[in-house]
């Protein structure tokens, strides 16, 4: 497993990164754009979660992209160019299904994109960001995400419970099956709100809201992160004015039509820059590890 | 437990000055002065096409007729922009007068008042005529099934398309779908479809067409549209037991503005019921036109729902 130093860098600098490319991805239609984002999402998820990365953008991802590229042009008939007529007699239009393709990449890779952002956004980073400006916020949001992980494990561990004594959904009939999927979902209950009141409880005790309280960690905004933060500012304003200036224009309906000039495609290069950033960065400081590794190990050699 | 702090308080003002500002601002429609110039407007352009169609003669007239009535605040107007040459001097001048811009609601009462009395593509329905014919009305609502008033007199009643009996036999009808009104709204179209609007505004040009007996409104534009190679989408509202028509050539409902969408009349007049409940006979006339102010513009206000 590779080492992400894209995480050691600021919380400000992770999150402003994640920021834009979830916006930039969700704003702009331009094929090259939705195509670009798409691959980066994909190369960095990979090289953030390994195989289970691949798997999950292959047997959830992929599916998903090629329903929702189909499914549009059932429903929008919109567009110049008709292939053929529905059975009920509506048009099948070139630039609907193509629409469809773009729309199912984008929410592809904005899903790809996030989960990226669990890995490299902790909480604790998340708290430290915005506990001062939005405190309630910012606690409620981390605790709601954790939340849906958190059941996971608790009603795994509880069904392993009942499969010891015989009572997992996984024994008998199919009514006891129910009767033993209801009392599994009961028990859960109960230690949800027993465990909502211990949390508070403790988070009392423990002088939660009290005035003058610190993070847990120490995040220092040091030469490389100011470096990393002028790279990220200045590309997102380059796009940004880029899309102002329409150098990003493309439109679906009624027929295709999109500016590929040389602007166009130097906007699109910032974007591939910004994108690939994590990678960009952590590639070069495995090779710079590596190489004083080696240095080490030559110097060892050497005497 | 919740302590009211300026912060709070500050962002309950910012959220309500947006909301506030999205109802006043909102909406794509661009209001015009009123009636004079663009009735004067579709008058000028419509001149200019007499000679192509000959139909379109008495729609003018009954327009000019109604202008002075409705229009005795600007008299002036009405009468100095015919006199000019051309259609498109009138439309900038309409909308260099609707500089400003009103909600939704505003413009639907707008649309309202000076709809008024205009609508000579619509007549009021009668009940014992309607029930003579066949149809069959709700005592308490006065409506049929499908939320239908009565027709008016000598005007047929809805056929359900699944009653329908289509036969082998051959009838003619007349054709057309125009997008007129786009022409004097360019102002309000959708950037994007502005090389969808023909010149002259007809999408179809008039022409006889030939359907089966028994067949519908809805079936011959669907035939002759998918005959012609032009685009035309359309949704089932079981509500109305009856086809909607989205868009045609890809210039859909709200393309031009929050009041526009396609309407069709037969021989002059605005059904009040859907295209597929509208049974054609030898000889009609069917027009599929653009509105960009929920039939006002089209003369057929009260088709839409008003009152």
């Amino acid at each position: 497993m590779m080492r992400d130093s894209f995480s050691s860098f600021h919380p400000i600098v992770n999150f402003i990164y994640f920021t834009c490319v979830i916006l930039f991805t969700m704003i702009f239609m331009h094929p090259l754009c939705l195509g670009l984002s798409l691959c980066c999402a994909f190369i960095y998820s990979v090289y953030l979660n390994g195989r289970k990365a691949v798997k999950f953008n292959f047997v959830f991802l992929l599916p998903m992209l090629l329903i929702m590229a189909l499914v549009n042009p059932a429903f929008n008939h919109e567009g110049a160019t008709i292939l053929a007529y529905l059975k009920n007699g509506n048009p099948l239009t070139l630039e609907s299904i193509l629409y469809g393709v773009a729309a199912a990449a984008m929410i592809v890779a904005i899903v790809a994109w996030f989960s990226c952002y669990n890995a490299v956004m902790t909480s604790d980073k998340f708290i430290y960001l915005f506990g001062r400006i939005i405190p309630a916020l910012s606690l409620i949001l981390s605790m709601v995400l954790r939340f849906v992980p958190r059941f996971k494990e608790q009603i795994r561990s509880i069904s392993a419970a009942q499969r010891c004594v015989g009572r997992d959904v996984s024994n008998g009939g199919v009514l006891q099956r129910a009767r033993h999927g209801v009392t599994i979902l009961s028990i859960m209950v109960t230690w949800a709100l027993e465990n909502a009141i211990e949390t508070a409880d403790s988070m009392k005790s423990r002088g939660y809201g009290l005035p003058g309280r610190t993070a847990f960690f120490v995040f220092r905004f040091d030469s490389r992160d100011k470096k990393a933060l002028a790279f990220l500012l200045g590309a997102g304003a380059y796009i940004i004015a880029g899309t102002f200036a329409e150098g990003l224009y493309f439109r679906y309906f009624p027929s295709i039509k999109g500016t590929f000039t040389p602007y166009t495609w130097s906007i699109v290069l910032v974007y591939l820059a910004l994108s690939l950033m994590p990678v960009a960065i952590n590639t070069w400081y495995d090779y710079k590890w590596r190489f004083l590794m080696e240095g080490e190990r030559s110097f060892e050699e050497g005497t | 437990m919740m302590k009211i702090t300026k912060g709070k308080i500050i962002a309950a003002a910012v959220i309500c000055a947006l909301l506030a500002a999205s109802y006043i601002m909102g909406g794509g429609y661009a209001v015009k002065d009123g009636p004079p110039a663009e009735a004067a407007g579709a008058q000028t352009a419509a001149r200019e096409k007499t000679d192509a169609v000959p139909a379109e003669t008495d729609e003018v007239s009954v327009e000019t007729r109604k202008v002075p009535g409705e229009t005795e605040a600007v008299p002036g107007e009405a009468e100095a922009v015919p006199g000019e040459a051309g259609g498109e001097k009138a439309e900038r001048g309409s909308s260099e007068q609707g500089g400003g811009r009103l909600s939704a609601e505003e413009k639907l009462a707008l649309a309202e008042s000076m709809g008024e009395g205009s609508s000579e593509g619509v007549e009021k329905g009668s009940k014992d005529y309607s029930r003579l014919q066949g149809m069959e009305l709700d005592p308490g609502t006065g409506k049929d099934i499908y939320l239908t008033d009565p027709v008016p007199e000598g005007r047929p009643v809805p056929v359900e398309p699944e009653d329908a009996a289509i036969s082998d036999r051959q009838l003619t009808c007349t054709l057309s779908v125009r997008c007129d009104t786009i022409l004097n709204n360019m102002d309000a179209l959708d950037p994007e479809k502005t090389e969808l609007v023909p010149a002259d505004g007809a999408i179809f040009a008039t022409a006889k067409v030939t359907f089966y007996e028994g067949e519908s409104v809805f079936n011959v534009l669907l035939r002759e549209m998918k005959k012609n190679k032009i685009h035309m989408e359309f949704v089932n509202t079981p509500i109305y037991n009856s086809a909607y028509i989205e868009g045609i050539n890809n210039l859909y409902e709200f393309d031009c503005g929050e009041l526009s969408g396609w309407m069709f009349k037969v021989n002059g007049w605005f059904p009040n019921y859907g295209c597929s409940r509208y049974q054609l006979k030898e000889g009609d006339v069917v027009e599929w036109v653009y509105t960009c102010d929920l039939g006002r513009d089209v003369d057929g206000y009260y088709a839409t729902g008003g009152e």
